[in-house]
């Protein structure tokens, strides 16, 4: 508010004349996020740097290329290393899995708790966290707006505020979120770990798993995978549904899978594949149909005409026929190896995505090229790309962010159906769609939960992402209609 | 430029799309790293045998000269002979023999939500924010957001122990006796049993891949409705004393229709791929479960036919929308430039 002084100055300037805020919010900030450290580690760890490396390894002469993947690993020791610091949210604090013996209760799980709940309380402290940090982080968008700012007011400010009372679009972030937390911290709200329920469950030093042998009256142990062996769901006859526990004291708060592997965990790391390929898939689909509208909007004429063409000739070929094509082509080659294929998925899904999201934005930004201010900035002799960069892009993203919100749904059901069918995602990585197969025939036995809440879930999710949509499109233009077909047929599933 | 310039143009460009379309389609499926000798002959196959049948197919040759070679037998339909799904029978025979049962389920999944979503919209529109509209939006909006295949195996477990979920109805022996599940009979349509047991089987299949579009017209529908009614000439013929039913078809139904064609044309796409997954769910072999096997069992130029086939068909539908929107809405061509 008193930032009249100067107001060229940069942000680092203004902090420095006001630090009080600023360090506030920032030391909590950092003890927040000091809290999972680890955690932040481990997620920079698990992006596949070696390909990369690799790939500039192979390239390069060998000397030099040796030198790389020296470096490289020097690299991958020191990350791994800070992933190691043990975080707060971790299992081990709050661990759920453990035996029960008669007579003593139970064993090794958190304050001898029933492993239920005290797999709730990890679960619900999580999001107690994600929270407090989601506000947190709003909390610094509010100091920032009220000390350092030197604008009392931006147009953005009234998006914000409309978007804060849009009950159906609050209802979508909130949705949206949940499932970004569960995504984000699937190895710790999921019952089991990874290594047992997916990677390596005969693994002798990491899949333990210990429980009490009525028969032998001890306690004994066993490999997850034979464990798992024991816990199939299999419809009547054997079926371990939600909220049950199996024989070896294990809990499984969404019931197990035809393969005995746990549900929750399961789509927990399913839920990430998706939102990777969904999130993936809709920057490079955003960036590709952003920057083709500055350029339509800008040059027109043939330029327009062009991307016209292109874009007829790309949405002539129905998505999920060429994804097929394009999958079953491509299973030899390397890059379906990245990521289990979602890379690959994901990357597809972009490149055949833009096409919806161009069309729904060329207009708006033929509209906003049309401004006196774009004139005044070809008047004043701004170069072509600043002008686009600064006069005609915030406006397009603004509109851009609400179909890719709505075309992210379409990416995530597309990649079920394709795993569905059995291409994509390959196993032992989860991915929502090869449950819903799995289960497909077990649906009208007690085992229906396999089939059924994977389906939920994406329906969920997607329905999120549509909400979140509709808010920001309400609050970017509150005039503007629900009823742009482009945009509809954008945000379209293509048939999945 | 006139409406028919205009048409004319779109007419012309899009001899292009279907150029470009084609090749890229030649590109992924003969350029790409599959291996078209191996899938037929399969692993265990001499280099004799393979030199010949490299050269019986032409795959020996420069690739320039086959993608030339490729582009004119498309453009004049000679689309080769399948290789592995039914050897040596030419690729439209096999094409033509599937064709029938997607066509039918496909026909149904446009007509349907024509039937349902438009009305619905419409009726929505009309009495906005009431509870009727509220129910109507709502349940369109989480229709959209479930995916086609699951319902179909939602579907598909309704209706197979439907005497439990709906109320003593019993779907299988409902009219005619059929399998929930399954290839549809289709010889004889003409018979009226039969025909309506053919449409019986793929019914719910229909239902299903017509449902996201059936969810996106009642929601354009619904607004293209309140827009035109709030719209000065509607309030203008309302003060002309003009009566509300030949309002309502003659002032509003009209102008609401106009953004609801890319929709019902758009869902040419989505039905062609949406095929695939919906006839694999409930065992109908047709056109996509062909393209599926085609390319999971590598009969290469059985599938390029069909992409070529499919992306004419969507060309030709976008032609289709032009020309509706020509005749519909005169104000095309003196928009933009």
């Amino acid at each position: 508010m008193s930032m009249t002084e100067n107001k060229n100055d940069s942000i680092v300037e203004r902090v420095k004349e006001n630090p009080g805020p600023a360090a506030r919010w920032g030391a909590v900030m950092a003890f927040l996020l000091l809290l999972e450290f680890g955690a932040i580690w481990g997620g920079i760890m698990s992006i596949p740097w070696d390909v990369p490396v690799k790939g500039l390894a192979d390239v390069l002469p060998a000397a030099i290329g040796g030198v790389v993947t020296g470096i490289g690993s020097v690299f991958a020791d020191v990350g791994n290393a800070f992933a190691e610091v043990p975080t707060l949210l971790e299992r081990q604090w709050i661990p759920n899995r453990g035996y029960h013996v008669p007579g003593e209760g139970w064993q090794g799980t958190f304050l001898g708790l029933e492993p239920a709940y005290a797999w709730l309380i990890r679960l619900t402290l999580v999001y107690v966290y994600a929270a407090v940090t989601a506000y947190w982080a709003w909390r610094g968008y509010m100091t920032f707006r009220r000390h350092y700012r030197y604008a009392d007011w931006t147009p953005a400010d009234d998006m914000i505020d409309r978007f804060r009372s849009h009950n159906w679009g609050r209802f979508g972030l909130i949705i949206v979120a949940a499932f970004l937390v569960m995504a984000l911290f699937a190895p710790a709200v999921s019952p089991t770990t990874e290594s047992q329920n997916m990677t390596n469950p005969y693994d002798t030093e990491n899949s333990m798993v210990k429980y009490y042998n009525e028969n032998a009256g001890e306690v004994q142990e066993v490999t997850a995978g034979s464990a798992n062996l024991a816990s199939k769901s299999r419809g009547d006859r054997q079926n371990f549904g939600l909220w049950t526990y199996d024989k070896y004291d294990r809990f499984h708060p969404f019931g197990t899978l035809t393969t005995g592997k746990d549900l929750f965990t399961f789509m927990a790391f399913g839920g990430r594949i998706s939102l990777f390929i969904g999130l993936f898939a809709s920057a490079l689909a955003g960036g590709i149909a952003l920057s083709l509208a500055l350029l339509t909007s800008y040059y027109k004429g043939l330029v327009d005409l062009a991307t016209v063409l292109t874009s007829d000739a790309f949405s002539a070929m129905p998505r999920l026929l060429v994804l097929i094509m394009l999958v079953t082509v491509l299973q030899e080659h390397w890059i379906s190896d990245i990521y289990s294929g979602a890379f690959l998925l994901a990357f597809l899904f972009g490149i055949w995505g833009w096409m919806g999201l161009w069309r729904a934005i060329r207009g708006p930004s033929f509209q906003i090229v049309e401004n006196e201010w774009v004139t005044a900035a070809k008047g004043f002799g701004d170069r072509p790309w600043s002008i686009v960069k600064k006069h005609v892009a915030p406006y397009v993203i603004g509109y851009l962010l609400i179909y890719l919100s709505m075309s992210l749904g379409g990416y995530i059901i597309g990649a079920a159906g394709l795993s569905y069918l059995g291409l994509g995602v390959t196993a032992p990585t989860p991915e929502l769609g090869r449950a819903i197969a799995g289960g497909q025939d077990l649906i009208t036995t007690k085992s229906w939960h396999i089939s059924v809440l994977p389906g939920v879930m994406i329906t969920l999710l997607v329905l999120g992402f549509n909400a979140l949509g509709d808010g920001i499109r309400d609050a970017i233009d509150p005039q503007s209609s629900s009823g742009d077909s482009s945009g509809e047929a954008a945000a379209a599933g293509g048939g999945a | 430029m006139s409406r028919w310039t205009y048409f004319a143009k779109r007419l012309v460009l899009s001899i292009p799309v279907i150029i470009f379309g084609t090749s890229l389609t030649f590109f992924i499926i003969y350029a790409g790293p599959i291996d078209p000798v191996t899938s037929i002959l399969g692993m265990g196959a001499t280099s004799e045998q393979i030199q010949n049948l490299e050269q019986q197919l032409g795959l020996n040759q420069p690739l320039w000269e086959q993608y030339f070679q490729y582009m004119v037998d498309m453009f004049t339909f000679s689309l080769g002979e399948s290789w592995v799904i039914r050897p040596d029978v030419a690729a439209n025979e096999v094409i033509l023999s599937y064709a029938p049962r997607t066509v039918l389920m496909g026909a149904l999944a446009v007509i349907l939500p024509l039937f349902v979503g438009i009305p619905l919209g419409f009726y929505a529109g009309l009495r906005p924010n009431t509870l009727g509209d509220y129910t109507a939006s709502f349940t369109g909006i989480v229709w959209r957001a479930m995916p086609n295949f699951w319902l179909a195996v939602i579907m598909l477990m309704v209706l197979s122990s439907s005497e439990y979920w709906l109320f003593g109805f019993n779907w299988e022996t409902w009219i005619v006796s059929t399998n929930v599940a399954g290839t549809p009979e289709m010889d004889n349509l003409l018979q009226p049993l039969n025909f309506i047991a053919a449409v019986k089987v793929v019914l719910p299949g229909a239902l299903v891949l017509g449902s996201a579009s059936m969810g996106n017209e009642m929601r354009i529908g619904r607004t293209a409705f309140l827009e035109a009614k709030n719209s000065n000439y509607v309030e203008m013929a309302r003060a002309k004393g003009v009566p509300g039913r030949s309002i309502v078809w003659k002032h509003i139904f009209r102008n609401a229709l106009i953004p609801l064609i890319p929709v019902i044309t758009a869902e040419a796409g989505v039905l062609v791929g949406g095929s695939v997954l919906i006839e694999s769910v409930f065992g109908i072999n047709g056109i996509g479960w062909l393209f599926f096997n085609a390319m999971a069992r590598g009969d290469l130029p059985l599938a390029v036919a069909m992409m070529y086939l499919i992306i004419l068909l969507i060309v030709g539908l976008n032609i289709l929308q032009d020309f509706l929107y020509t005749i519909v809405d005169p104000r095309v061509g003196f928009e933009g430039e």
